[in-house]
């Protein structure tokens, strides 16, 4: 135990006697484990939030194409839909987008009054549904057969400096002022799909947005799950039948969330590259400093077998200045990873992963640290350092002690 | 008791660059008794001092110590034997930098069961012997050649070795600190360790009980 605690002790007096090659390495590693962890937060943290969100959406959305690009749908097709086997409910909705000031926000009407889902033992309102998904911060859901109200997002309410009971004011598509109260606000701060959301019922924004009563942007198809381990054969059957629909686009929840992945995992994909071309730099930069210290060290190590220490010593000490080097790196770059996410808002990564995140007003980036990755940084900022110290230790540790120390002088 | 037999040592063997440092030394030293070893610069002095002191693999030959032959072992039992039983002082000295003069006293320390802070009574009382009681918290790059090699002899002496291998000790020394260092190996002689020296100083050789002559990489006589 003593002999342990004396390596620990030169271990760290090696740190302090090689000032400029400790002081490169943690900085190279904490720039590493910093740029790695905070892109990986928000990787995580907007995945989770797709996810989450995903988890509630529908099972199929139908939206009509004109042209190739989206355009209102019929709700004659409703009908269609729902008469399909497996289909408990077909929700229609209502949305785009408005401006209020230099702000691009998201206006959503939903069928409050007549969907709902039916299943073997109930049927559950949608209204029931949406405050499952999106929970109240302050204020109440959307009443069915209240108009002129509405919920709003929590950076749309941050915006406006609004409350609950506060008068709306937005310019509808036909350039007119429509006034709307404000019912409840959403609570999820880092609630990406509602953060800039209004919501309110489907008639209303049907006149908001000029939609003629019997069009929708796009209908929400829900599959009863009477059976889970069939439930994505029947969701693609399903979608096979309606493709029929003429002049409409049919995408199922796994598309839209392979989609999902894809884009965040290759947005993370490119700092990723960015970070590991810092990590290939550290090994380098970690490998140049043992050599740049090679002949001091190549004299230590030699010293040091000549005075009793054996190779596994040698190797022992250089390990554990490695790990502390590394631990300590480690823990500085997750501790500034988590201040820049969290506390900055992590600048420069936000606008580049989330892409129309611009679009938004003031909203924080969505962070999920997870011990894999805490794990990960860890062991991706130490095991290269073990490499770029401990192999030059250990070649010169088998050599015998007077040579090293000669090679070390010459 | 040391013993060499046919020790030879051959640089880069089998290269243009071959050299042949050390060729069939034998010699003894015996416990309690200093031996010396003489001759000119670039003799091969260091070369056989590092074999018999294990820090140095002998191409032919045996280092025989109490009857155990050390060159048939491994390299790490080697280096347990230098722990326990061996003390070097270098011609060039090598005290770590940066360390203090108590610290780098204590270093042979690290690799025993043992807790250095314990021994700091000890090394200060080694430093105190030699004179440096007063720079044991200097760091040894504030002290001069001699005061360097005096805590290097006590760093050799802190896990009491019986054998104290000492190359060329007073190369780099003042006349102050060559006195004090030679004073200090006729005190060493009266606690029965085996102590060998290389060295072109007269007052060191003089406290030879027995002194080998080497010329070219052979010994060639004895008194």
């Amino acid at each position: 135990m003593n002999r342990f605690r004396n390596q620990v002790n030169y271990a760290l007096s090696c740190i302090k006697r090689y000032k400029t090659r400790t002081l490169v390495i943690l900085i190279c590693l904490i720039v590493s484990a910093s740029v790695f962890s905070s892109v990986a937060f928000v990787k995580d943290g907007l995945s989770a939030q797709g996810a989450l969100s995903l988890k509630y959406s529908p099972d199929i959305t139908v939206q009509g194409i004109s042209a190739g690009r989206q355009a209102p749908l019929n709700t004659s097709y409703i009908g269609f839909i729902q008469a399909e086997a497996g289909v408990s409910a077909v929700v229609p909705r209502v949305w785009g987008y408005a401006n209020i000031g230099n702000n691009l926000l998201v206006i959503l009407g939903v069928d409050l009054q007549n969907s709902s889902f039916v299943s073997a033992y109930s049927h559950v309102n949608v209204s029931s549904i949406y405050q499952s998904i999106y929970p109240i911060e302050s204020g109440s859901f959307l009443d069915a057969q209240s108009n002129n109200t509405v919920v709003i997002g929590k950076a749309v309410a941050d915006l406006l400096g609004a409350k609950v009971g506060s008068i709306l004011t937005i310019v509808s598509e036909s350039n007119e002022p429509k006034q709307y109260t404000i019912a409840g606000i959403f609570n999820s701060e880092s609630g990406i799909y509602n953060a800039d959301m209004i919501l309110m019922n489907i008639n209303e924004a049907r006149s908001f947005f000029k939609i003629p009563n019997d069009k929708v942007t796009d209908l929400m198809v829900y599959i009863s799950n009477v059976d889970p381990a069939n439930q994505k054969s029947l969701v693609n059957y399903v979608a096979r039948e309606i493709s029929d629909i003429p002049n409409s686009r049919v995408v199922t929840k796994d598309v839209l969330l392979q989609a999902q992945q894809t884009t965040y995992g290759d947005r993370a994909g490119f700092f990723s590259v960015v970070w590991y071309v810092i990590l290939i730099s550290v090994a380098i930069i970690a490998f140049n400093q043992t050599v740049a210290v090679g002949h001091e060290s190549k004299f230590e190590v030699g010293l040091l077998k000549s005075l009793g220490f054996s190779t596994l010593d040698i190797i022992k000490v250089r390990l554990i200045e490695s790990a502390i080097l590394g631990t300590l790196a480690a823990a500085i770059g997750l501790t500034i990873g988590i201040i820049y996410d969290a506390f900055l808002g992590a600048p420069v990564i936000k606008d580049f992963m989330m892409g129309w995140a611009t679009l938004y007003p003031s909203f924080s980036v969505p962070l999920l640290i997870t011990p894999q990755t805490l794990l990960f940084v860890f062991a991706i900022t130490i095991v290269p350092l073990l490499f770029a110290t401990v192999i030059p230790s250990w070649h010169n540790a088998t050599v015998d002690p007077d040579i090293a120390m000669r090679g070390a002088r010459a | 008791m040391i013993e060499t037999v046919g020790l030879t040592k051959i640089y880069n063997q089998g290269k243009k660059n071959q050299v042949e440092a050390i060729t069939d030394a034998n010699l003894t030293a015996e416990s309690g008794e200093i031996t010396v070893l003489v001759g000119p610069s670039g003799c091969g002095k260091t070369t056989l001092m590092s074999m018999i002191g294990q820090l140095l693999t002998p191409t032919k030959g045996k280092v025989i110590v109490d009857d155990e032959n050390l060159t048939a072992y491994s390299d790490d039992w080697k280096a347990i034997f230098r722990r326990n039983n061996v003390g070097f002082v270098f011609q060039h000295i090598n005290l770590l930098p940066n360390l203090n003069a108590l610290d780098n006293v204590l270093v042979p320390l690290l690799c025993h069961d043992v807790d250095p802070p314990q021994y700091k009574q000890t090394a200060l009382k080694l430093l105190e012997k030699l004179g440096l009681a007063e720079r044991a918290s200097f760091d040894v790059d504030q002290l001069s050649g001699g005061q360097q090699q005096r805590v290097a002899i006590a760093r050799a002496l802190i896990t009491e070795p019986k054998i104290i291998v000492a190359d060329e000790p007073l190369t780099f020394v003042d006349e102050a600190s060559a006195k004090t260092i030679t004073d200090f190996f006729e005190r060493l002689k009266e606690e029965s360790k085996t102590i060998l020296i290389s060295t072109h100083a007269t007052n060191l050789a003089k406290l030879a009980d027995k002194t080998y002559v080497i010329n070219d990489g052979r010994l060639v006589s004895s008194y």
